[in-house]
Protein backbone atom coordinates (compact mmCIF):
# COMPACT_ATOMS: atom_id res chain seq x y z
CA UNK A 1 0.00 0.00 0.00
CA UNK A 2 2.87 2.65 0.61
CA UNK A 3 3.89 2.61 -2.92
CA UNK A 4 3.60 6.13 -2.80
CA UNK A 5 6.24 6.46 0.17
CA UNK A 6 8.61 4.09 -1.48
CA UNK A 7 9.07 6.64 -4.86
CA UNK A 8 12.61 6.26 -5.54
CA UNK A 9 12.60 9.48 -8.02
CA UNK A 10 10.62 11.51 -5.06
CA UNK A 11 13.14 10.17 -2.57
CA UNK A 12 16.35 11.35 -4.36
CA UNK A 13 14.70 14.83 -5.39
CA UNK A 14 14.08 15.52 -1.69
CA UNK A 15 17.47 14.78 -0.31
CA UNK A 16 19.71 15.93 -3.13
CA UNK A 17 19.46 19.54 -2.59
CA UNK A 18 20.60 19.31 1.17
CA UNK A 19 23.27 17.10 0.55
CA UNK A 20 24.91 19.09 -2.03
CA UNK A 21 24.93 22.17 0.02
CA UNK A 22 26.09 19.98 2.79
CA UNK A 23 29.00 18.39 1.21
CA UNK A 24 29.80 22.20 -0.71
CA UNK A 25 30.32 23.39 2.93
CA UNK A 26 31.06 20.81 5.37
CA UNK A 27 32.72 17.85 3.78
CA UNK A 28 34.61 19.36 0.79
CA UNK A 29 36.23 22.46 3.10
CA UNK A 30 37.47 19.29 5.47
CA UNK A 31 38.91 17.55 2.97
CA UNK A 32 40.88 20.79 1.55
CA UNK A 33 41.54 22.00 4.79
CA UNK A 34 43.43 18.46 5.60
CA UNK A 35 45.18 19.26 2.17
CA UNK A 36 45.95 23.06 2.86
CA UNK A 37 47.27 22.11 6.23
CA UNK A 38 50.15 20.37 4.86
CA UNK A 39 50.92 22.96 1.95
CA UNK A 40 52.48 26.42 2.46
CA UNK A 41 50.15 28.46 0.26
CA UNK A 42 50.03 32.66 0.27
CA UNK A 43 46.87 32.35 -2.00
CA UNK A 44 48.64 33.22 -5.16
CA UNK A 45 51.46 30.73 -6.34
CA UNK A 46 50.79 27.17 -6.75
CA UNK A 47 50.37 25.70 -3.25
CA UNK A 48 53.84 23.57 -2.29
CA UNK A 49 53.39 20.30 -0.36
CA UNK A 50 55.67 20.75 3.07
CA UNK A 51 54.57 18.14 5.24
CA UNK A 52 54.45 18.76 9.20
CA UNK A 53 56.34 22.08 8.35
CA UNK A 54 53.35 24.02 9.28
CA UNK A 55 53.21 22.23 12.77
CA UNK A 56 56.73 22.09 13.74
CA UNK A 57 56.75 26.10 12.63
CA UNK A 58 53.52 26.58 15.25
CA UNK A 59 54.96 25.09 18.07
CA UNK A 60 57.53 27.06 18.18
CA UNK A 61 55.87 30.52 17.30
CA UNK A 62 55.60 31.94 20.38
CA UNK A 63 52.51 34.21 19.14
CA UNK A 64 50.47 31.19 17.96
CA UNK A 65 51.02 29.76 21.79
CA UNK A 66 50.47 32.66 23.71
CA UNK A 67 46.51 32.20 21.69
CA UNK A 68 46.38 29.30 23.17
CA UNK A 69 47.04 30.59 26.20
CA UNK A 70 44.19 32.68 25.51
CA UNK A 71 41.78 29.67 24.92
CA UNK A 72 42.85 28.32 27.79
CA UNK A 73 41.95 30.84 30.18
CA UNK A 74 39.04 31.34 28.36
CA UNK A 75 38.11 27.78 28.91
CA UNK A 76 39.03 28.08 32.76
CA UNK A 77 36.88 31.45 33.26
CA UNK A 78 33.68 30.07 31.58
CA UNK A 79 33.98 26.83 33.61
CA UNK A 80 35.71 28.05 36.67
CA UNK A 81 34.06 31.30 37.55
CA UNK A 82 30.93 31.66 34.70
CA UNK A 83 29.23 27.54 35.48
CA UNK A 84 29.57 27.94 39.30
CA UNK A 85 27.68 32.06 39.04
CA UNK A 86 25.24 30.12 36.22
CA UNK A 87 24.63 27.64 38.66
CA UNK A 88 23.54 30.29 41.83
CA UNK A 89 21.53 32.37 39.40
CA UNK A 90 19.56 29.78 38.11
CA UNK A 91 18.90 28.65 42.07
CA UNK A 92 17.67 32.26 42.94
CA UNK A 93 15.82 32.28 39.96
CA UNK A 94 14.20 29.28 40.47
CA UNK A 95 13.48 30.01 44.29
CA UNK A 96 11.36 32.82 43.56
CA UNK A 97 7.58 33.26 42.56
CA UNK A 98 7.32 36.69 41.76
CA UNK A 99 9.27 38.27 38.36
CA UNK A 100 10.16 34.71 37.21
CA UNK A 101 9.32 34.83 34.10
CA UNK A 102 10.40 38.77 34.01
CA UNK A 103 14.19 37.58 35.16
CA UNK A 104 14.41 34.77 32.89
CA UNK A 105 13.29 37.25 29.99
CA UNK A 106 15.88 39.40 30.54
CA UNK A 107 18.82 37.40 31.36
CA UNK A 108 18.56 35.64 28.17
CA UNK A 109 18.24 38.67 26.29
CA UNK A 110 22.07 39.38 25.42
CA UNK A 111 22.21 36.01 24.14
CA UNK A 112 19.97 36.63 20.71
CA UNK A 113 22.27 39.51 19.82
CA UNK A 114 25.15 40.02 17.10
CA UNK A 115 28.40 39.59 19.04
CA UNK A 116 29.58 42.53 16.91
CA UNK A 117 26.79 44.62 18.26
CA UNK A 118 27.99 43.73 21.79
CA UNK A 119 31.07 44.51 21.38
CA UNK A 120 31.00 48.00 20.12
CA UNK A 121 28.20 48.49 22.82
CA UNK A 122 31.03 47.19 25.17
CA UNK A 123 33.40 49.33 23.48
CA UNK A 124 31.85 52.10 25.16
CA UNK A 125 31.43 50.74 28.57
CA UNK A 126 35.57 50.32 28.39
CA UNK A 127 36.18 53.64 27.05
CA UNK A 128 38.96 55.29 29.25
CA UNK A 129 37.46 58.85 29.16
CA UNK A 130 33.63 58.53 28.54
CA UNK A 131 33.04 55.21 29.91
CA UNK A 132 30.13 54.15 32.15
CA UNK A 133 32.90 52.00 34.13
CA UNK A 134 35.38 54.36 34.86
CA UNK A 135 32.78 56.76 35.33
CA UNK A 136 31.29 54.64 38.12
CA UNK A 137 34.45 53.43 39.34
CA UNK A 138 35.57 57.16 39.45
CA UNK A 139 32.87 57.67 42.18
CA UNK A 140 35.38 55.54 44.25
CA UNK A 141 38.27 57.39 43.40
CA UNK A 142 39.92 54.59 41.15
CA UNK A 143 41.98 56.07 38.56
CA UNK A 144 41.47 55.91 34.69
CA UNK A 145 42.11 52.54 33.72
CA UNK A 146 42.52 51.98 29.67
CA UNK A 147 40.46 49.02 30.18
CA UNK A 148 41.10 47.47 25.67
CA UNK A 149 44.18 48.97 25.02
CA UNK A 150 46.52 47.74 28.34
CA UNK A 151 47.86 44.42 28.21
CA UNK A 152 47.16 43.55 31.76
CA UNK A 153 42.80 44.24 31.31
CA UNK A 154 42.59 43.47 27.60
CA UNK A 155 41.77 39.91 27.81
CA UNK A 156 40.03 40.20 30.87
CA UNK A 157 37.45 42.69 29.53
CA UNK A 158 37.00 40.65 26.73
CA UNK A 159 36.33 37.55 29.33
CA UNK A 160 34.09 39.85 31.08
CA UNK A 161 31.77 40.91 27.97
CA UNK A 162 31.29 37.35 27.01
CA UNK A 163 30.51 36.52 30.49
CA UNK A 164 27.53 39.43 30.12
CA UNK A 165 26.36 38.06 26.60
CA UNK A 166 26.12 34.12 27.41
CA UNK A 167 25.73 33.80 30.65
CA UNK A 168 21.74 34.28 30.84
CA UNK A 169 21.40 31.64 28.15
CA UNK A 170 23.18 28.77 30.35
CA UNK A 171 21.00 30.28 33.40
CA UNK A 172 18.04 29.37 31.30
CA UNK A 173 18.96 25.89 30.57
CA UNK A 174 19.55 25.42 34.16
CA UNK A 175 16.69 26.89 35.04
CA UNK A 176 14.96 24.52 32.86
CA UNK A 177 16.39 21.44 34.83
CA UNK A 178 15.56 23.16 37.80
CA UNK A 179 12.17 24.09 37.42
CA UNK A 180 11.42 20.24 36.08
CA UNK A 181 12.47 18.71 39.37
CA UNK A 182 9.07 17.31 41.08
CA UNK A 183 8.34 20.26 44.37
CA UNK A 184 7.56 17.49 46.27
CA UNK A 185 11.07 16.39 46.86
CA UNK A 186 11.96 19.42 48.19
CA UNK A 187 9.20 20.35 50.05
CA UNK A 188 10.02 17.02 52.32
CA UNK A 189 13.14 18.11 52.69
CA UNK A 190 12.07 21.26 54.23
CA UNK A 191 9.77 19.34 56.35
CA UNK A 192 12.77 16.96 57.35
CA UNK A 193 14.19 20.50 58.51
CA UNK A 194 16.83 21.30 55.63
CA UNK A 195 17.33 24.83 54.90
CA UNK A 196 17.08 26.51 51.69
CA UNK A 197 21.03 26.06 51.36
CA UNK A 198 20.97 22.61 52.13
CA UNK A 199 18.07 21.55 49.64
CA UNK A 200 19.71 23.76 46.79
CA UNK A 201 23.37 21.91 47.69
CA UNK A 202 21.97 18.29 48.84
CA UNK A 203 18.86 18.04 46.66
CA UNK A 204 18.92 20.33 43.71
CA UNK A 205 22.32 20.32 42.67
CA UNK A 206 22.70 16.66 42.49
CA UNK A 207 19.86 16.44 40.43
CA UNK A 208 20.88 18.51 37.54
CA UNK A 209 23.77 17.26 37.48
CA UNK A 210 23.29 16.23 33.89
CA UNK A 211 22.90 19.83 32.98
CA UNK A 212 25.19 21.61 34.38
CA UNK A 213 27.75 19.31 32.68
CA UNK A 214 26.40 20.06 29.29
CA UNK A 215 26.79 23.59 30.28
CA UNK A 216 30.65 23.23 30.98
CA UNK A 217 30.43 20.86 27.85
CA UNK A 218 28.79 23.72 25.44
CA UNK A 219 31.42 26.34 27.34
CA UNK A 220 34.16 24.24 26.30
CA UNK A 221 33.52 24.50 23.15
CA UNK A 222 32.80 27.74 23.02
CA UNK A 223 35.61 29.34 23.77
CA UNK A 224 37.30 26.71 21.39
CA UNK A 225 35.64 28.60 18.65
CA UNK A 226 35.52 32.29 20.23
CA UNK A 227 36.81 34.78 17.41
CA UNK A 228 34.47 37.22 16.43
CA UNK A 229 34.32 39.27 19.56
CA UNK A 230 38.18 39.67 19.63
CA UNK A 231 37.88 40.34 16.19
CA UNK A 232 35.38 43.47 17.05
CA UNK A 233 36.66 44.77 20.42
CA UNK A 234 40.41 44.75 19.98
CA UNK A 235 41.17 43.14 16.21
CA UNK A 236 43.98 40.83 18.57
CA UNK A 237 45.15 43.81 19.88
CA UNK A 238 47.48 45.32 21.50
CA UNK A 239 50.09 43.72 20.72
CA UNK A 240 48.60 40.31 19.90
CA UNK A 241 47.52 39.57 23.48
CA UNK A 242 43.96 38.71 22.96
CA UNK A 243 44.51 36.73 20.47
CA UNK A 244 42.97 33.44 20.31
CA UNK A 245 43.80 30.36 18.44
CA UNK A 246 40.93 31.14 15.70
CA UNK A 247 41.45 35.36 15.65
CA UNK A 248 45.21 34.34 15.05
CA UNK A 249 44.17 31.77 12.21
CA UNK A 250 42.04 34.33 10.45
CA UNK A 251 44.66 37.28 10.81
CA UNK A 252 47.55 34.97 9.69
CA UNK A 253 45.40 33.91 6.67
CA UNK A 254 43.86 36.98 5.67
CA UNK A 255 46.38 40.18 7.06
CA UNK A 256 49.88 37.67 5.97
CA UNK A 257 48.01 35.66 3.22
CA UNK A 258 49.21 32.46 4.40
CA UNK A 259 46.57 30.65 3.69
CA UNK A 260 48.40 26.89 3.92
CA UNK A 261 49.57 28.54 7.99
CA UNK A 262 46.28 29.42 8.21
CA UNK A 263 44.44 25.97 7.43
CA UNK A 264 46.76 24.24 9.79
CA UNK A 265 45.70 26.46 12.89
CA UNK A 266 42.70 25.36 11.52
CA UNK A 267 43.06 21.56 11.57
CA UNK A 268 44.46 22.25 15.88
CA UNK A 269 41.51 23.90 16.50
CA UNK A 270 39.48 21.27 15.24
CA UNK A 271 41.58 18.21 16.83
CA UNK A 272 41.81 20.32 19.96
CA UNK A 273 37.93 20.97 20.25
CA UNK A 274 37.22 17.09 19.20
CA UNK A 275 39.50 15.64 21.47
CA UNK A 276 38.39 18.11 24.44
CA UNK A 277 34.55 16.63 24.16
CA UNK A 278 35.62 13.17 23.59
CA UNK A 279 37.89 13.58 27.12
CA UNK A 280 34.76 15.00 28.71
CA UNK A 281 32.40 12.73 27.40
CA UNK A 282 34.25 9.88 28.55
CA UNK A 283 34.99 11.20 31.92
CA UNK A 284 31.44 12.26 32.69
CA UNK A 285 29.87 9.77 30.74
CA UNK A 286 29.84 7.04 33.25
CA UNK A 287 28.42 9.14 35.95
CA UNK A 288 25.36 10.76 33.12
CA UNK A 289 24.31 7.16 32.16
CA UNK A 290 23.15 6.03 35.37
CA UNK A 291 20.52 8.34 34.75
CA UNK A 292 18.39 10.73 37.21
CA UNK A 293 15.09 9.04 38.26
CA UNK A 294 12.99 10.67 40.54
CA UNK B 1 10.92 40.06 59.89
CA UNK B 2 13.62 37.73 59.05
CA UNK B 3 11.23 35.70 57.16
CA UNK B 4 10.47 38.74 54.78
CA UNK B 5 14.45 39.52 54.31
CA UNK B 6 14.54 35.63 53.38
CA UNK B 7 12.26 36.29 50.65
CA UNK B 8 13.20 39.85 49.45
CA UNK B 9 17.21 39.01 49.49
CA UNK B 10 17.48 37.31 45.90
CA UNK B 11 15.46 39.67 44.22
CA UNK B 12 17.57 42.14 45.62
CA UNK B 13 20.82 40.09 43.77
CA UNK B 14 18.88 38.85 40.48
CA UNK B 15 17.46 42.53 40.09
CA UNK B 16 21.33 43.93 40.26
CA UNK B 17 21.77 41.27 37.93
CA UNK B 18 18.69 42.37 35.68
CA UNK B 19 20.20 46.28 36.22
CA UNK B 20 23.73 44.79 34.80
CA UNK B 21 21.84 43.48 31.83
CA UNK B 22 19.91 46.45 31.12
CA UNK B 23 21.84 49.51 31.64
CA UNK B 24 24.01 49.41 28.72
CA UNK B 25 20.67 49.36 26.34
CA UNK B 26 19.26 52.50 28.26
CA UNK B 27 22.69 54.47 28.33
CA UNK B 28 22.86 53.50 24.34
CA UNK B 29 19.21 54.90 24.45
CA UNK B 30 19.71 57.81 26.19
CA UNK B 31 22.89 58.47 24.30
CA UNK B 32 21.20 58.21 20.81
CA UNK B 33 18.99 61.06 21.85
CA UNK B 34 22.25 63.12 22.65
CA UNK B 35 23.76 65.93 20.15
CA UNK B 36 27.06 65.07 20.60
CA UNK B 37 29.97 63.76 22.95
CA UNK B 38 30.16 66.93 24.93
CA UNK B 39 26.97 65.99 26.47
CA UNK B 40 27.74 62.25 26.38
CA UNK B 41 30.28 63.23 28.26
CA UNK B 42 29.34 65.63 30.78
CA UNK B 43 25.88 63.75 31.45
CA UNK B 44 26.35 60.00 31.02
CA UNK B 45 23.81 58.89 33.67
CA UNK B 46 20.99 61.63 32.97
CA UNK B 47 18.19 62.35 29.88
CA UNK B 48 19.34 64.28 26.78
CA UNK B 49 18.60 68.02 27.49
CA UNK B 50 16.44 68.31 24.43
CA UNK B 51 15.17 64.60 22.41
CA UNK B 52 16.96 65.11 19.19
CA UNK B 53 15.73 62.85 16.32
CA UNK B 54 18.33 63.76 13.86
CA UNK B 55 20.64 61.20 14.71
CA UNK B 56 18.17 59.05 13.66
CA UNK B 57 17.51 60.31 10.20
CA UNK B 58 21.74 61.00 9.88
CA UNK B 59 22.63 57.55 10.67
CA UNK B 60 19.69 55.77 8.28
CA UNK B 61 20.38 58.11 5.41
CA UNK B 62 24.57 58.82 5.75
CA UNK B 63 25.42 56.09 7.79
CA UNK B 64 24.27 53.42 5.21
CA UNK B 65 22.49 52.04 8.53
CA UNK B 66 19.45 51.53 5.74
CA UNK B 67 21.31 49.42 3.47
CA UNK B 68 22.78 47.23 5.79
CA UNK B 69 19.30 46.99 7.35
CA UNK B 70 18.36 45.76 4.17
CA UNK B 71 21.12 43.55 3.26
CA UNK B 72 20.58 41.75 6.36
CA UNK B 73 17.03 41.60 6.23
CA UNK B 74 17.00 39.74 2.74
CA UNK B 75 19.97 37.38 2.90
CA UNK B 76 18.53 36.29 6.52
CA UNK B 77 15.16 35.65 5.66
CA UNK B 78 16.15 34.12 2.27
CA UNK B 79 18.92 31.64 4.04
CA UNK B 80 16.58 31.17 6.78
CA UNK B 81 13.59 30.31 4.63
CA UNK B 82 15.39 27.96 2.12
CA UNK B 83 17.01 26.31 5.20
CA UNK B 84 14.09 25.51 6.63
CA UNK B 85 12.04 24.19 2.95
CA UNK B 86 15.69 22.11 2.58
CA UNK B 87 15.26 20.83 5.66
CA UNK B 88 11.79 19.84 5.64
CA UNK B 89 11.82 18.05 2.34
CA UNK B 90 15.15 16.26 4.06
CA UNK B 91 14.00 14.92 7.12
CA UNK B 92 10.44 14.34 5.29
CA UNK B 93 12.47 11.84 2.94
CA UNK B 94 14.38 10.32 5.85
CA UNK B 95 11.71 9.97 8.70
CA UNK B 96 8.84 9.16 6.30
CA UNK B 97 9.70 7.69 3.01
CA UNK B 98 10.62 3.63 3.19
CA UNK B 99 14.12 3.85 2.35
CA UNK B 100 15.11 2.66 5.98
CA UNK B 101 18.64 1.84 5.25
CA UNK B 102 19.98 4.73 3.39
CA UNK B 103 18.07 7.00 5.45
CA UNK B 104 19.68 5.56 8.77
CA UNK B 105 23.14 6.07 7.28
CA UNK B 106 22.31 9.93 5.77
CA UNK B 107 21.13 11.01 9.23
CA UNK B 108 24.41 10.06 11.01
CA UNK B 109 26.07 11.52 7.86
CA UNK B 110 24.49 15.06 8.11
CA UNK B 111 24.92 15.01 12.06
CA UNK B 112 28.85 14.79 11.54
CA UNK B 113 28.38 18.39 10.48
CA UNK B 114 27.66 19.44 14.12
CA UNK B 115 31.18 18.28 14.92
CA UNK B 116 32.69 20.04 13.28
CA UNK B 117 33.40 24.36 15.17
CA UNK B 118 32.35 26.14 12.82
CA UNK B 119 35.35 28.30 12.42
CA UNK B 120 37.66 25.26 11.70
CA UNK B 121 36.25 25.38 8.20
CA UNK B 122 36.23 29.38 7.86
CA UNK B 123 39.37 29.31 5.39
CA UNK B 124 38.72 26.54 3.42
CA UNK B 125 35.27 27.76 2.91
CA UNK B 126 37.09 31.62 1.52
CA UNK B 127 38.44 29.48 -0.75
CA UNK B 128 35.94 27.31 -1.71
CA UNK B 129 33.62 30.79 -2.57
CA UNK B 130 36.33 32.04 -4.28
CA UNK B 131 36.97 29.14 -6.70
CA UNK B 132 33.49 29.40 -7.34
CA UNK B 133 33.25 32.61 -8.56
CA UNK B 134 31.14 34.15 -5.68
CA UNK B 135 33.41 35.78 -3.72
CA UNK B 136 32.31 39.16 -2.60
CA UNK B 137 28.89 38.56 -4.01
CA UNK B 138 25.46 38.04 -1.59
CA UNK B 139 26.14 34.29 -2.77
CA UNK B 140 29.24 34.10 -0.74
CA UNK B 141 27.08 34.11 2.50
CA UNK B 142 23.54 33.24 1.19
CA UNK B 143 24.65 29.46 0.28
CA UNK B 144 26.85 29.55 3.60
CA UNK B 145 23.87 30.69 5.62
CA UNK B 146 21.69 27.99 4.13
CA UNK B 147 24.28 25.34 4.08
CA UNK B 148 25.61 25.84 7.74
CA UNK B 149 21.75 25.55 9.35
CA UNK B 150 21.09 21.91 7.14
CA UNK B 151 22.66 19.81 10.43
CA UNK B 152 21.24 21.33 13.20
CA UNK B 153 17.69 22.05 11.04
CA UNK B 154 17.42 18.43 10.25
CA UNK B 155 17.93 17.01 13.73
CA UNK B 156 15.53 19.05 15.33
CA UNK B 157 12.68 18.58 12.07
CA UNK B 158 13.26 15.16 11.69
CA UNK B 159 12.84 14.43 15.58
CA UNK B 160 9.65 16.55 15.53
CA UNK B 161 8.41 14.66 12.30
CA UNK B 162 9.31 10.94 13.72
CA UNK B 163 6.59 11.56 16.39
CA UNK B 164 3.58 11.56 13.86
CA UNK B 165 1.89 8.85 14.24
CA UNK B 166 1.77 6.62 10.71
CA UNK B 167 -1.65 5.92 10.71
CA UNK B 168 -2.36 9.80 8.94
CA UNK B 169 -0.09 8.68 5.88
CA UNK B 170 -1.79 5.30 5.68
CA UNK B 171 -5.17 7.48 5.53
CA UNK B 172 -3.56 9.77 3.01
CA UNK B 173 -2.37 7.00 0.47
CA UNK B 174 -5.85 5.69 0.84
CA UNK B 175 -7.05 8.68 -0.10
CA UNK B 176 -4.91 8.58 -3.36
CA UNK B 177 -2.33 11.20 -2.26
CA UNK B 178 1.14 11.15 -3.53
CA UNK B 179 4.58 11.43 -1.58
CA UNK B 180 4.98 14.95 -2.87
CA UNK B 181 1.06 15.97 -2.41
CA UNK B 182 1.45 13.86 1.32
CA UNK B 183 4.73 16.13 2.33
CA UNK B 184 2.94 19.34 1.52
CA UNK B 185 -0.31 18.84 2.26
CA UNK B 186 -0.42 16.78 5.66
CA UNK B 187 2.93 16.17 6.98
CA UNK B 188 4.25 20.21 6.37
CA UNK B 189 1.37 21.92 8.12
CA UNK B 190 1.57 19.33 11.07
CA UNK B 191 5.83 20.08 11.51
CA UNK B 192 4.77 23.74 11.75
CA UNK B 193 5.80 24.19 14.92
CA UNK B 194 9.47 22.77 14.43
CA UNK B 195 9.71 24.98 11.95
CA UNK B 196 8.96 28.08 13.18
CA UNK B 197 11.48 26.92 15.38
CA UNK B 198 13.60 26.11 13.02
CA UNK B 199 13.33 29.45 10.74
CA UNK B 200 13.96 31.71 13.81
CA UNK B 201 16.89 30.05 15.31
CA UNK B 202 18.42 30.07 11.30
CA UNK B 203 16.97 33.78 11.22
CA UNK B 204 18.51 34.83 14.29
CA UNK B 205 21.99 32.97 13.69
CA UNK B 206 22.19 34.68 10.12
CA UNK B 207 21.01 38.26 11.28
CA UNK B 208 23.78 38.07 13.67
CA UNK B 209 26.44 36.63 11.73
CA UNK B 210 29.81 38.28 11.55
CA UNK B 211 33.12 36.52 10.67
CA UNK B 212 31.71 35.29 6.74
CA UNK B 213 30.17 38.65 6.36
CA UNK B 214 33.18 40.69 7.27
CA UNK B 215 35.75 38.40 5.13
CA UNK B 216 33.66 37.30 1.82
CA UNK B 217 32.11 40.82 1.36
CA UNK B 218 34.53 44.33 0.64
CA UNK B 219 31.70 46.15 -1.29
CA UNK B 220 30.32 48.47 1.38
CA UNK B 221 26.78 48.78 -0.25
CA UNK B 222 26.89 44.96 0.04
CA UNK B 223 27.85 44.51 3.87
CA UNK B 224 25.10 43.08 6.27
CA UNK B 225 24.32 44.89 9.62
CA UNK B 226 26.90 43.33 12.13
CA UNK B 227 29.98 44.10 9.93
CA UNK B 228 28.45 47.68 8.39
CA UNK B 229 28.52 48.21 12.20
CA UNK B 230 31.60 47.74 12.72
CA UNK B 231 33.10 49.94 10.08
CA UNK B 232 30.57 52.38 10.86
CA UNK B 233 32.32 52.18 14.57
CA UNK B 234 35.98 52.79 13.19
CA UNK B 235 34.87 55.89 10.68
CA UNK B 236 32.75 57.48 13.67
CA UNK B 237 34.66 56.87 16.79
CA UNK B 238 34.20 60.17 17.67
CA UNK B 239 30.68 60.47 17.34
CA UNK B 240 29.25 58.42 20.24
CA UNK B 241 25.63 60.00 19.91
CA UNK B 242 26.01 58.26 15.86
CA UNK B 243 26.76 55.35 16.98
CA UNK B 244 24.67 54.20 19.79
CA UNK B 245 22.27 54.91 17.32
CA UNK B 246 23.36 52.79 14.89
CA UNK B 247 23.16 50.12 17.53
CA UNK B 248 19.50 50.74 18.22
CA UNK B 249 18.93 50.36 14.73
CA UNK B 250 20.90 46.45 14.45
CA UNK B 251 19.19 45.24 17.85
CA UNK B 252 15.38 46.79 17.75
CA UNK B 253 14.37 44.19 15.11
CA UNK B 254 15.79 41.62 17.33
CA UNK B 255 13.93 43.10 20.32
CA UNK B 256 10.58 43.19 18.68
CA UNK B 257 10.88 39.17 17.53
CA UNK B 258 12.03 38.13 20.90
CA UNK B 259 9.19 40.61 22.48
CA UNK B 260 6.55 38.99 20.29
CA UNK B 261 8.15 35.45 20.49
CA UNK B 262 10.15 34.68 23.41
CA UNK B 263 8.85 31.60 24.06
CA UNK B 264 9.34 30.09 21.26
CA UNK B 265 12.99 31.73 21.16
CA UNK B 266 14.41 30.73 24.21
CA UNK B 267 12.90 26.92 23.48
CA UNK B 268 14.62 26.90 19.68
CA UNK B 269 18.10 28.51 21.16
CA UNK B 270 18.16 25.76 23.77
CA UNK B 271 16.80 23.12 22.63
CA UNK B 272 19.09 22.81 19.31
CA UNK B 273 22.44 23.88 21.51
CA UNK B 274 21.42 20.78 24.12
CA UNK B 275 20.61 18.11 21.30
CA UNK B 276 23.72 19.43 19.51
Amino acid sequence: MNKALRNPAIYILFIVPSLILYFLFFIYPLITSVYYGFTDWDGLNNPQFVGFDNFVKLFEDADFLHSILNNIYFICFSVGIQVPLIILFALLIGSVKRFQRLYKTTVFLPSILSTSVIGILWGFIYDPDMGLLNRFLGLFGVDTIYWLSDEKTAFLSILITNAWQWMGFYIVLVLAAILAIPKELTEAAAIDGATGFQQATKITVPLIMPIISVVIMLSIAGAMRVVDIVIVMTKGGPAGSTDVMASYMVSRAFSYGQYGYGTTIALIIFVFSLVLTALYQIAFNRKASEGVEY
Amino acid sequence: MMKSIKKISPHFVLLLYVAVILYPFVFVILSSFKTNNQEIQSNPWGLPNVFTFSNYSEVWVKGKISVYFFNSLYLSLAAAVCGVILAAMMSFAITRMKFTKSSKWLYQFILVGMLIPGNALFIAQYILVADMGILGTHWALFLPYTAGAIPLSVLLVSAFMKAIPSEIEEAAVIDGLSAGGMFVRIILPLTVPALVTVFIVNFLGNWNEFLLSNFFLSKDSLKTLPTGMAGFRDAFQTNYALVCTGIIYSVVPVFILYAVLQEKIIAGLTAGSVKG
